[in-house]
């Protein structure tokens, strides 16, 4: 493949030359190739799901072979006037852009970047979701009870978010503590009976989840947590002080980007200086991918399953807390949603690796705020669920990047496919 | 059926993993290839089986070019290939494990299982092979019968030319006996056999055509009749190889390691270490003799901390270590060669340099306030690499992608890096190429002459002879005798045969 294209290179003036040089070293397959052909395809993807889920456009095609030019021009204003909702939603409005260019007085770049701040604000908490699980996924453990252990960081930070009324900087604190306590305790219950009695941590987590929604269900119908008078199963409300401190709400009311985001990156850090410096984060990799040979060094590896999953409970926990104190401030039934898995989803997409996840969780967040824009925006109504297919496509692309080597016949390709995401189900 | 490779090129992008090979295979020939490892043999197996397709050359059979990309088009031409990892599905039967892929069916399709037996059957007495019972699963079965099967099924195939890739890796010597019977019947009944190995003395005992490959081109074409262990060495390393292990007279110290009346169970909860007494000075190789699967696995096991005694106890300087954690033991000053180093000594996707610590995560050499020194580590890698020549790209390539010499230089290296009161090696040069060998045995050597307590655990007569200063031998879980190394060969071979001391001093 490279000789055909660099064959006749020799003979062409030598920026050709250096220009083919350049294409047959892009396709050198490497990460970042793989995410924008990923994006790419996930996009076109969702252009064609566009045009045949639309009926006008679909009526259009049909007359194809007498007005061909006018039915992709159709075709392809559609899905470009979607994308661009898209994009507006999910990042900035070029409407008020173009005014605050115009006329500074009228608009505020606050006011430009709310759907920004809104991507960011939904990824706040799937960054350290998504964190958690790629902790259990590098030490080749499976924890599907993100939902409980969300849900529980969850309840336990509003426990403490309207029983106490102290200063942020000491609430704060304290709801993280309890939710990051919750998780872990959890979490690392499951790594108890897994350590000692080789339960399944798949199938204690996963029941988990069933528990805790039990849990929080049964709560929210006592007087401690109910809100007084209210009968749709909503909670008492964090107080303000338990509350986490929007940045720009001065600007604007509408600017929701609160301070979890910061803690999200710290945990970002964290976890990055866990596994490549500390002691434990380089036990759980030894263990994950060969616990013989880490027995043989002497680490115990009982304590690493459940130190581990302790870990990754915990970080559950707080992403529960985050989205409480951060959004929400009070807490319904349906608490906690799918983070749980989502954030499986988002580990699997940052190829478990910390800001590969910080990544993935704000392409979540953004597809998510983006496609609400894009459901209410377009004329023709496309359906949010398009977000869902595209971000599917996306994540698909990424896990087997085999399909996208062989496509796009990149070089270099088998060690990208041998790169491991998740251990086996040891 | 005559084989034949001719200008066989494969390039790896800049590695040249064979270079214009050319091989001829007559009918009814045992052809050895013989190569140290990453000589380039397992990937002329893999192009000859359709694993791999060469950038240049051809494959003739029976002098037409014939276009092999796919095993399936291997087996076609009557090519039957025995990895040395068994491609066997161990809860299958043997009769299943033969017929997979080729399964007879009844009229209607649904499997014929009995013509799938009376086929085994008939192709067991075809070549003389004991096969008890066609139903018998695959896993329970001794490795020896488990390659048996693995043969049977590529004859099943009706291949004519066999590529056997170091069968005898895996194999006791008892069982490498049987299995040198089968491969002269294989021959009588006129099947080629390619015979890949390290190991000289089998080649110059079954041989007819000798292929010495290196650094991916074929070095030499001889017979056994024109050359020895000594010529075929220095062929395959390029330079004369030291065969008998230059050691001093071992200058013995002080009881280091004493155990006393040990016992230890396996995994199944059967006693396999029975009342076993020894004690091993400083300064002394003990070797550890016996056929695999004697309870040495267990012993060193138990002298590692991995498995608790049922009773008695392992002292070192004084410390009954039995049934402490691994950790203790190791802190204590043991070292340990483990004998499936890829399983248990290594973790084939970390570097060099991460592996070179995997023990060592404490030492206060490779640690900086909370967190590991990862410029330590990576200063530790650069040296290790360099004063154990170990072969890779660089300190940061990953473990798995080494040649099984260099993985072990890895294990030493490690291991040599602690401070030592014992060092306990089992099997420390099993698929190993002879300069890899050589080199271990240096090792070892050094190390006891630096005072260290040295327990070699082999199933390798010769190594066992070449390294010990004095031989115990372990058979059905005790110890029939410790003996000096000037034992004679038959005397070990019986004690390893169970015969007992009295017999032999009889």
């Amino acid at each position: 493949m490279s000789a055909t294209t660099t064959e006749p290179a020799t003979a062409e003036p030598p920026r050709l030359d250096a220009f083919l040089r350049f294409v047959v070293r892009a396709r050198q397959a490497n990460m970042f190739l793989v995410l924008v052909l990923a994006l790419f395809v996930g996009l076109v993807f969702g252009g064609i799901m566009i045009i045949v889920t639309q009926p006008t456009l679909l009526t259009s095609w049909s007359h194809f072979f007498s007005h061909p030019g006018g039915t992709i021009a159709s075709s392809f204003n559609t899905v470009w006037f979607a994308y661009e909702e898209l994009f507006q939603g999910a990042v900035v409005n070029f409407h008020s852009l173009r005014l605050l260019i115009d006329d500074p007085s009228k608009v505020t770049l606050a006011t430009a970047l709310i759907p920004l701040s809104g991507t960011l604000t939904y990824a706040t908490p799937l960054i350290v979701a998504g964190l958690g699980l790629a902790i259990g996924f590098r030490s080749s453990l499976f924890n599907i009870g993100g939902q409980g252990q969300v849900i529980l960081g969850g309840v336990l930070a509003l426990l403490v978010g309207f029983s106490f009324h102290l200063t942020p900087v000491l609430q704060v604190p304290l709801e993280m503590i309890a939710a990051i306590g919750g998780g872990a305790l959890l979490a690392g219950f499951a790594g108890v009976l897994k350590a000692y009695t080789g339960a399944h941590e798949v199938i204690v987590t996963m029941m988990s989840n069933y528990t805790m929604i039990a849990v929080l269900g049964y709560l929210l119908i006592q007087p401690l947590f109910a809100r007084p008078g209210v009968l749709d199963g909503a909670s008492k409300a964090v107080g303000v002080s338990g509350q986490l401190p929007y940045f720009f709400s001065h600007l604007n009311a509408a600017l929701l980007l609160n301070v979890g985001f910061i803690i999200a990156l710290v945990a970002v850090f964290a976890v990055q200086w866990f596994f490549t410096r500390s002691k434990t984060g380089f036990e759980l990799l030894m263990v994950g991918q060969n616990p013989d040979a880490a027995r043989v060094a002497g680490i115990y590896s009982k304590r690493s399953i459940i130190i581990c999953l302790a870990l990754a409970g915990g970080l559950l926990g707080l992403a529960g807390m985050l989205e409480l104190t951060g959004v929400d401030h009070f807490v319904t039934p349906n608490f906690g949603g799918s983070y749980g898995f989502d954030a499986i989803t988002v580990a699997l997409l940052g190829r478990n690796k910390p800001w590969g996840v910080f990544f993935a969780a704000i392409f979540f967040g953004a597809m998510f705020t983006g496609g609400e824009a894009m459901q209410a925006f377009t004329p023709t109504n496309i359906q949010f669920s398009l977000a869902d297919v595209i971000q599917a496509v996306v994540v698909f692309c990424v896990a087997t990047p085999a399909l996208l080597v062989e496509v796009f016949h990149l070089r270099g390709g088998s060690r990208l496919m041998n790169s491991t995401y998740a251990g086996g189900w040891v | 059926m005559k084989l034949e490779l001719r200008g066989i090129t494969k390039r790896f992008g800049s590695l040249t993993a064979n270079n214009n090979v050319n091989l001829v295979v007559n009918p009814g020939e045992i052809h050895c290839l013989l190569g140290e490892n990453g000589a380039g043999k397992s990937t002329l197996m893999n192009i000859l089986y359709g694993l791999i397709t060469p950038d240049e050359g051809q494959i003739l059979i029976d002098d037409e070019v014939v276009t092999i990309v796919d095993p399936k088009d291997a087996v076609n031409h009557g090519i039957g290939m025995v990895h040395q990892h068994f491609m066997l599905i161990p809860v299958f039967s043997i009769a299943d494990n033969v017929i997979l892929g080729s399964e007879p069916l009844k009229p209607w399709p649904v499997i014929d299982y009995k013509a799938a037996t009376s086929r085994l059957i008939e192709l067991a007495n075809e070549y003389d092979f004991e096969i008890d019972d066609p139903q018998a699963t695959v896993e329970d079965l001794p490795i020896g019968a488990q390659q048996r099967v693995e043969i049977l099924k590529a004859l099943s195939h009706e291949a004519s030319v066999l590529i056997l890739d170091e069968p005898t890796a895996v194999l006791t010597p008892q069982e490498t006996d049987a299995f040198m019977v089968i491969l002269r019947s294989l021959k009588a009944s006129g099947k080629s056999i390619i015979f890949i190995t390290h190991k000289l003395r089998e080649v110059l005992a079954i041989a007819d055509v000798i292929t010495v490959m290196r650094l991916g081109e074929v070095v030499g074409v001889t017979t056994p009749k024109e050359t020895d262990e000594r010529g075929l060495a220095a062929m395959m390393v390029g330079r004369d190889v030291n065969f008998v292990v230059e050691k001093l007279p071992a200058s013995i110290g002080d009881v280091v390691l004493k155990v006393e009346n040990l016992y230890v169970e396996d995994s199944r909860g059967l006693t396999s270490v029975k009342d076993v007494s020894f004690e091993v000075r400083a300064g002394e190789i003990l070797a550890v003799a016996g056929v695999q699967g004697n309870g040495q696995t267990e012993l060193v096991e138990a002298l590692t901390g991995m498995r608790h005694p049922s009773s008695g106890h392992v002292t070192l300087n004084g410390v009954d270590l039995a049934g402490e954690s691994v950790r203790r033991f190791l802190n204590a000053g043991v070292g340990h060669v483990p004998e499936d180093r890829q399983r248990y000594g290594l973790i084939p996707s970390l570097s060099i340099s991460d592996n070179l610590v995997l023990d060592q995560l404490d030492d206060p050499r490779f640690r900086r306030r909370f967190g590991r020194d990862l410029k330590a580590i990576k200063a530790n890698g650069i040296q290790k690499r360099e004063s154990f020549d170990i072969r890779s790209q660089s300190e940061e390539s990953p473990v798995g992608a080494l040649s099984g010499g260099n993985q072990q230089k890895v294990v030493m290296a490690r291991e040599l890096s602690r401070e030592l009161k014992v060092l306990i090696c089992s099997q420390p040069t099993r698929g190993l190429d002879v300069g890899s060998i050589e080199f271990m045995h240096r090792q070892i050597v050094d190390i006891r002459d630096s005072g260290v307590a040295v327990i070699i655990v082999s199933s390798e007569l010769d190594e066992v002879v070449a390294l010990g200063d004095r031989i115990a031998v372990l058979y059905d879980g005790e110890i029939q005798d410790i003996v000096p190394p000037t034992a004679s060969r038959e005397d070990l071979g019986l004690l390893m045969a169970g015969a007992g001391k009295a017999k032999v001093n009889a």
